[in-house]
């Protein structure tokens, strides 16, 4: 009983900060799903996003500015990683693993040491008002209000002719070119928001919790990942706002299925290999249904 | 017939081609013991409004020389003058104005996790941009639905379905339309009803003349079908290891019957068998 009461104690505290995880599960759904791409650069734009917004904070500059700029940053990453699949025809996973990796020298060196504490530094969310660091109904309306607009700008952009165009690569990277569709326009600006969706989330978060690490991006993208996957069952894929609505759904119901686990006494570290086979039973139940029907029919 | 009394009979107005190839080659794993020119110095002139059909075996280029003219393949040597503009090094994508094509493959042709009505404003678009205008409002979807209606396929009342749930027949018609819908320079058609049945070919072959009179588009069809040779198009030609072995044209296309289709296909065949 004492665990469910912890569990539902955590429950508003866990939903404030999978808000922000929805960023993150929307920037690997972007590559992923709408671009057929599969791009780890997440990994790395994550703390990138944070440790530059933490080192701008530190510098003085203000709130805004120093997401802005995390969020920038991820921008180059995710286009890094396109233009290096794009010009050197590198496996887009090689691509993504390359940036990351590469990404761990400059986030340590931005951040001059591997963490530092921000809670004497300017804060976005004091900014927006001071009591949202304390106060998680009002953080929960907040960050609902910055998840809304940025969804409904992508939603926005999903509908017109170049979001159209844009799926295109994803759907039939053959036909692109013949519908006059640049593929390496697409894919670098693709691969670009959705790294600078991912380091937003980064930026955010290190506001939200005072502090910035260099290994905050350990495990960031199997969590989007299964965040996107849990988020599919629910909503489905078959039209672009259920895609869509899939990463935010799904990063709110996983969060609170972390913190279940937590609180029914799971450590940390076992979570990963938890939330690895969650990934492959979600991937992997289809196809074997697939396969299952499959034999039924060869049977009958 | 005499190519100079052909080319004075499309009066001089005309005297410069829509499409001038010029010494195409091409050859896939270059340096490799194996490798023989896919495109062997190929020259091939194409003018306004006429109805090319491609034929010649397997291997001999056709598709290459197609993928050539679109963009998808660059060539080793020789020079593509589209319209007195040299296109040769201009990548696939900002040629779509000008070109369009429909593949083999009904797959390929289309976006098939899309609708019907998404992929017709995206190929309207072609060449043109896309914008951060809305791909689809009242005024298109009504103009489709006009267009559909008029092919009587029995797709004007599935706009909002996806393609992937229309049948290979009706993905190469509606592949056919998307490629007329932006009146394209050049139409290219590489074996577009091969992987249909009989009847359904027919029909897409059919919409396929009706679509290129009506426009009054340049067109390059690749077929295997000899009787799609000899009754579409006003001229033919015959490609053999890379280069146009023959041009039928007016008069001798139009009165070409099966059986010298044949000859001429056999004397090549004679002949590739001599030089080999
Ligand atoms: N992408 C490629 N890589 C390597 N070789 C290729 C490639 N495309 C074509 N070839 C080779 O180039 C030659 C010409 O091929 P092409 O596809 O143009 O022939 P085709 O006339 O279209 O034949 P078919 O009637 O079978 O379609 C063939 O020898 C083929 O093996
Ligand atoms: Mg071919």
């Amino acid at each position: 009983m004492d665990l469910i009461h912890a569990f539902l104690n955590l429950v508003p505290v866990t939903l404030s900060q999978s808000l922000i995880y929805s960023f993150i599960a929307l920037g690997i759904m972007i590559p992923f799903r709408l671009l057929s791409f599969p791009d780890l650069t997440s990994e790395g734009a994550f703390p990138l996003g944070g440790c530059v917004c933490a080192a701008f904070l530190l510098a003085g500059y203000t709130p805004l500015l120093a997401t802005v700029a995390g969020a920038l940053t991820g921008v180059a990453a995710g286009a890094a990683t396109a233009l290096i699949h794009l010009r050197f025809r590198i496996n887009p996973l090689l691509s993504g693993i390359l940036v990351f990796t590469g990404l761990y020298s400059v986030n340590m060196r931005v951040l001059g040491r591997s963490n530092v504490a921000l809670f004497s530094t300017d804060n976005i969310f004091a900014r927006i008002n001071p009591d949202i660091l304390t106060n998680v109904g009002l953080q929960i309306v907040t960050f609902a209000i910055i998840l809304g607009a940025v969804f409904l700008v992508l939603r926005w952009y999903l509908m017109t002719q170049s979001g159209t165009a844009m799926r295109v690569i994803g759907i039939n990277p053959e036909l692109a070119p013949s519908l006059g569709i640049n593929p390496w326009a697409y894919t670098v600006a693709g691969l670009g928001i959705a790294s600078g969706l991912t380091a937003l989330g980064g930026a955010l978060i290190v506001q939200l919790q005072g502090y910035a690490d260099v290994g905050m991006g350990t495990g960031i993208l199997i969590n989007g990942l299964a965040s996107l996957v849990i988020g599919e069952t629910l909503t489905g894929r078959r039209t672009v706002l259920r895609q869509l609505l899939a990463p935010v759904v799904g990063a709110v119901v996983y969060y609170q299925l972390l913190s279940l686990a937590l609180s029914l006494g799971l450590q940390p570290s076992d979570l990963k290999i938890a939330t690895a086979a969650l990934v492959l039973v979600t991937l992997g139940l289809p196809f074997l249904r697939e396969r299952g029907a499959l034999r039924e029919t060869m049977r009958a | 017939m005499d190519p100079q009394v052909a080319a004075s009979a499309r009066g001089p107005a005309h005297a410069a081609p829509l499409l001038a190839c010029e010494g195409l080659k091409k050859t896939f794993n270059a340096g490799q013991a194996s490798a023989r020119p896919a495109l062997d110095g190929l020259d091939l002139a194409v003018d306004r409004g006429d109805f090319i059909v491609v034929i010649g075996s397997n291997g001999a280029g056709k598709s290459t020389l197609l993928n050539t003219i679109a963009g998808a393949i660059e060539p080793d040597t020789g020079t593509l003058t589209l319209d007195g503009r040299d296109i040769t090094r201009l990548p696939a994508h900002r040629r779509a104005g000008m070109i369009a094509r429909v593949f083999q493959d009904p797959m390929i042709g289309t976006a098939a996790a899309m609708t019907i009505e998404e992929n017709l404003a995206l190929a309207e678009r072609r060449g043109k941009g896309h914008g951060f205008a809305f791909n689809l409002n009242a005024a298109n979807r009504r103009r489709y639905r006009e267009l559909l209606a008029g092919l009587e396929l029995g797709m004007e009342n599935r706009l909002s379905t996806p393609v992937a749930q229309l049948s290979g027949g009706q993905r190469q018609a509606l592949s056919l339309v998307m490629a007329s819908l932006s009146k394209p320079a050049l139409l290219l058609l590489d074996e577009h009803t091969a992987a249909l049945d009989p009847r359904t070919a027919d029909l897409v072959m059919a919409m396929t003349r009706r679509l290129v009179a009506e426009q009054a588009l340049t067109t390059l069809m690749v077929t295997h079908n000899m009787r799609q040779a000899i009754e579409t198009g006003n001229r033919l030609i015959m490609m053999d290891a890379g280069r146009v072995r023959d041009d039928i044209h007016g008069a001798e296309k139009s009165s070409l019957t099966p059986a010298d289709l044949a000859r001429k296909f056999k004397i090549e065949n004679d002949r590739m068998l001599l030089e080999s």
